[in-house]
């Protein structure tokens, strides 16, 4: 009896082993063979979404693999664009969440969108409309958004050149909202086009209202590069009150610079962490100037300028939306 | 300088030698070898590019010297001279220094090895399998496989040839346990570049608590890792494993039954590579087993189980490099394309073969082997084996049965699992039991293997089906004081269809592909071999191999070798 029990023992624990596991290795063989079909089509939470009250909207498909897919959302009236991409066999809320930011210049307004969904190696696009009642809200201290035209306090300096053209102009071709800010003109004795100086009594404070920790501040801008225009520089300049008098001192006190250099068609972005903003004289990096510290507790004025060669003749630029945010870029 | 280190240790050693002769401390160990292979090439497609005929060979000495400078330690050198044929006045002659190590025992209770270590542990942490086919091969075939074992220090043991150090020893009580055993290692599996690459080492050690010969228990831990600071280089690799196993007998009278059981668990994780994962696995295994000495019988039941996940660079490192490429007839054809590496290749080409420890899964070749190709430890396997042994001195024969029915623990692309089965047979029928003298070695080997993948197909995918089976007959026959006629007959005959993952760089799945075969490798083989005493033989034989492959005609082709091989040992 007892070598019985040794025995069925024994053979338990040999034959103990076997499990199943319910996931499987690697990517799924039905997607590499097969047939693609639309088990839902595509559908929209939210038409009418107001993202500036904290609204979000999603979008929901289900096909009978997984695909590569392309979701494509198009302002009716300004033309930015979203666009939300991923590989699955199903669009929700985890994977295709629209929160009203862009993708592509400009932002969007309060206006009706149009909605492409494409498959990859699938003809057809599914297509959906939804309309933005409210555009979602920026954090941040907007330095200047142009909707409410230029502000007093604003100090603007533009050159007695040929066509020149400094204004706030109202149109669908703003980055953000209706109006912007436009820069051209031909200048033939001095690099500088025109320029707007923008000081913190500007905004009724004595510097800008901004935090102290330049690691965690970041200046954001909107800068439009017209096509075949190639001779532009928009130039960024921070003056800070480095010993707080008030005023700033010329080569005594810090004064940090941005230079961009127009390169592409359209509007673009320039987000840049305030701590890593250099000293640029004649656009090369240099020494500081002032105590060397990033202040942004004291930055006293804020300086747009446009140049471009005086020999390369007329040349074209515009800003919108300068925003300084804090943790993080502007997400546009 | 090697070859000038080489010829100093020669010039030493043999000036050594009559010093051994008189105090018995020096001894001389090595072999002697003499090899000769003339092929000729036939192929179906016109081919006026390759040059059929090609002959090589090489003799080549190991000379070792053992030294026992005291009874408890010996010290041994071993170089290797080689001259290919037709390398004269020193052109095409290699020195090697084949093996070095210094061992003994102190105090009379502790072993210990620095230098060249042979070593395995359980076959789940530290073992070297055997390679794929050729391990099966009749014994004509057997003389240019032992040759490849020789020279890539594989022995009958499954050891692992390494470079460090080892030590042995136990604790023996006078009651409840009869002894505890302890056992290390540490070698070098690759050297730091001082750039980019660290030095990675393999350490093992094991603990084995010995009750009686009914009771035992034992804990394994096996790491294979990088130092950091070796190189430039922050990301260091680990791979630790730690598996328990015991023993329990009973026994009555003949009756033997031992269950044996292992159960461990593995990790492997890059240290400093964000992006790389960590692979966590666990195995399990179950023997039952039953002998009867008296009457030869010998029985298990296995149950497996080991996760896709597991990873353990000392047991699942493969000896064949199945990257290679053939040497032989490296290109054939008129476009010259690349011939593919079959078992002819595998059976006589060294460079085939892998002696290091691979932190990663290596590629196999699904035709040959498609259930273990990583040995006992292969990832991703479950399921049940029965052996079923026969073998008693003066039988008339032997036979050694075996039946795998296993499969995935975990899909691959789908959650529907691939079925493995093997059915294999050796057998040996010693002729001169039943006519003739009996004491010469005349035996009929007979060897048969059927491995089948299935996997049925679902919607699109299509079903998987490879099947693989190899058959050979061979016949040694002593004709006369010692002169053997050897022959042999085999075919492998792979066919069918598997979707076969490719890995990443950390042994993920990220794709699969497609893996289609139908062909046949057919060897026949006749010779004759003399053996002079237990440790000198001569053999020469004539091979023809075919092989067939019907999805790509341009390697159908023929190769007929002829092998002059003569060997001393010493």
């Amino acid at each position: 009896m007892k070598k019985y029990l040794i025995l069925s023992a024994a053979l338990s624990l040999v034959f103990w082993g076997c499990k199943k596991e319910n996931t499987f290795d690697g990517p799924s063989l039905n997607d590499m063979y097969g047939d693609f079909a639309i088990v839902h089509g595509l559908d929209i939470s939210n038409r009418d979404v107001d993202f500036g009250a904290g609204q979000t909207t999603y979008f929901t498909a289900e096909f009978t693999k997984n695909v590569n897919w392309q979701l494509t959302i198009t302002g009716l009236s300004s033309g930015a664009v979203k666009q939300l991409n991923g590989f699955s066999n199903v669009l929700n809320v985890s994977n295709a969440l629209w929160n009203g930011t862009t993708t592509h210049l400009p932002m969007f307004r309060a206006e009706d969108c149009a909605v492409a969904l494409s498959i990859a190696n699938v003809a057809d696009t599914l297509r959906d409309t939804l309309t933005v009642a409210g555009t979602r809200i920026n954090n941040g201290f907007v330095l200047a958004d142009f909707e409410s035209g230029m502000n007093p306090g604003w100090v603007p300096f533009i050159q007695s050149g040929a066509n020149m053209n400094f204004a706030v102009q109202t149109g669908s071709g703003a980055a953000q909202g209706s109006r912007f800010y436009n820069m051209a003109g031909a200048v033939s004795w001095d690099w500088l086009i025109g320029m707007i100086d923008m000081p913190a009594s500007a905004y009724g404070s004595a510097h800008m209202p901004l935090t102290s920790n330049a690691a965690n501040l970041y200046f954001n801008s909107m800068i439009y590069k017209p096509a075949g225009v190639t001779n532009g520089l928009v130039l960024l300049q921070f003056r800070e009150d480095d010993n707080g008098d008030g005023a700033f001192s010329e080569g005594t006190e810090d004064m940090y610079s941005i230079q961009v250099s127009l390169m592409t068609d359209g509007w673009n972005q320039v987000s840049q962490r305030y701590e890593d903003i250099p000293t640029l004289v004649n656009g090369s990096a240099a020494g500081a100037l002032g105590n060397g510290l990033h202040e942004p507790d004291k930055l006293l004025k804020v300086s747009v300028l446009f140049l471009a060669n005086p020999s390369s003749g007329y040349s074209q630029s515009a800003i919108d939306y300068l925003i300084f945010t804090e943790d993080a870029p502007l997400q546009p | 300088m090697k070859k000038s280190i080489s010829l100093i240790t020669l010039f030493w050693a043999f000036t050594q030698v009559s010093f051994a002769q008189e105090n018995k401390k020096v001894f001389l160990t090595g072999g002697a070898r003499g090899l000769f292979y003339g092929d000729q090439l036939h192929q179906d497609a016109t081919d006026s590019v390759t040059i059929p005929k090609t002959n090589n060979g090489h003799v080549l000495v190991d000379l070792g010297v053992s030294i026992r400078p005291n009874k408890s330690t010996e010290i041994q050198g071993m170089v290797r001279v080689r001259n290919d044929y037709g390398g004269f006045w020193g052109s095409g002659v290699s020195f090697d220094v084949r093996q070095l190590y210094i061992k003994g025992i102190i105090a009379k209770a502790v072993r210990y090895q620095l230098g060249d270590i042979n070593y395995k542990l359980s076959k789940y942490t530290f073992l070297n399998s055997d390679q794929e086919v050729i391990s099966n091969s009749p014994e004509i075939f057997k003389q240019q496989t032992r040759i490849m074992n020789y020279d890539n220090f594989y022995y009958a043991d499954s050891t692992w040839r390494q470079q460090g150090a080892s030590v042995d020893f136990g604790i023996q009580f006078k009651k409840y346990i009869s002894e505890i055993q302890f056992k290390g290692i540490t070698s070098r599996v690759r050297t730091s570049d001082f750039s980019n690459i660290n030095d990675r080492l393999f350490s093992a050690g094991e603990i084995k608590l010995i009750q009686s010969k009914y009771f035992s228990l034992g804990y394994i831990g096996a790491n294979t890792y990088d130092i950091p600071g070796t190189s430039n280089n922050k990301i260091t690799f680990h791979n630790p494993v730690h598996t328990v196993h015991g023993d329990v007998a009973y026994q009555q009278e003949a009756h033997r039954l031992v269950l044996h059981g292992e159960m461990g668990t593995s990790q492997v994780r890059y240290d400093n590579a964000t992006e790389a994962p960590i692979l966590k696995g666990n195995l399990y295994e179950a023997q039952l087993f039953y002998s009867n000495e008296e009457k030869g019988i010998r029985a298990s039941l296995a149950s497996t189980y080991v996760q896709p996940d597991f990873r353990s660079a000392g047991a699942q490192t493969k000896r064949i490099n199945f990257n290679a490429q053939p040497q032989a007839y490296t290109r054939i054809g008129n476009d010259q394309y690349l011939r593919t590496a079959t078992t002819l290749d595998y059976m006589r080409e060294t460079d085939a073969y892998n002696r290091q420890l691979s932190p990663t899964l290596m590629a196999y070749s699904p035709k040959y082997d498609n259930i273990t190709p990583y040995g006992a430890a292969t990832p991703n396997r479950q399921g049940y084996a029965i052996r079923v042994n026969y073998a008693k001195k003066d039988a008339p024969a032997s036979l050694r049965l075996e039946q795998l029915i296993w499969k995935e623990v975990k899909g691959e692309g789908t959650l529907t699992l691939k079925q493995f089965y093997r059915t294999q047979l050796n057998a040996n029928v010693f002729l001169n039991q039943f006519f003739g003298d009996k004491t010469k070695a005349r035996v009929v080997e007979i060897f048969f293997r059927n491995d089948i993948t299935k996997r049925p197909g679902e919607n699109k995918i299509p079903s998987v089906n490879l099947t693989t089976q190899t058959a050979s007959i061979g016949l040694c026959y002593e004709l006369k004081n010692h002169f053997d006629v050897l022959a042999r007959v085999q075919q492998v005959h792979y066919n069918g269809f598997d979707l076969l993952a490719i890995r990443n760089a950390y042994s993920q799945i990220y794709n699969f592909s497609e893996y289609r075969v139908n062909g046949k490798e057919q060897m026949y083989s006749l010779g004759a071999r003399y053996r002079f005493n237990e440790k000198s033989t001569l053999s020469v034989n004539y091979l023809m191999f075919k092989n067939v492959n019907t999805d790509a005609t341009l390697q159908n082709y023929q190769i007929n070798q002829l092998m002059l091989y003569y060997q001393l040992n010493f």
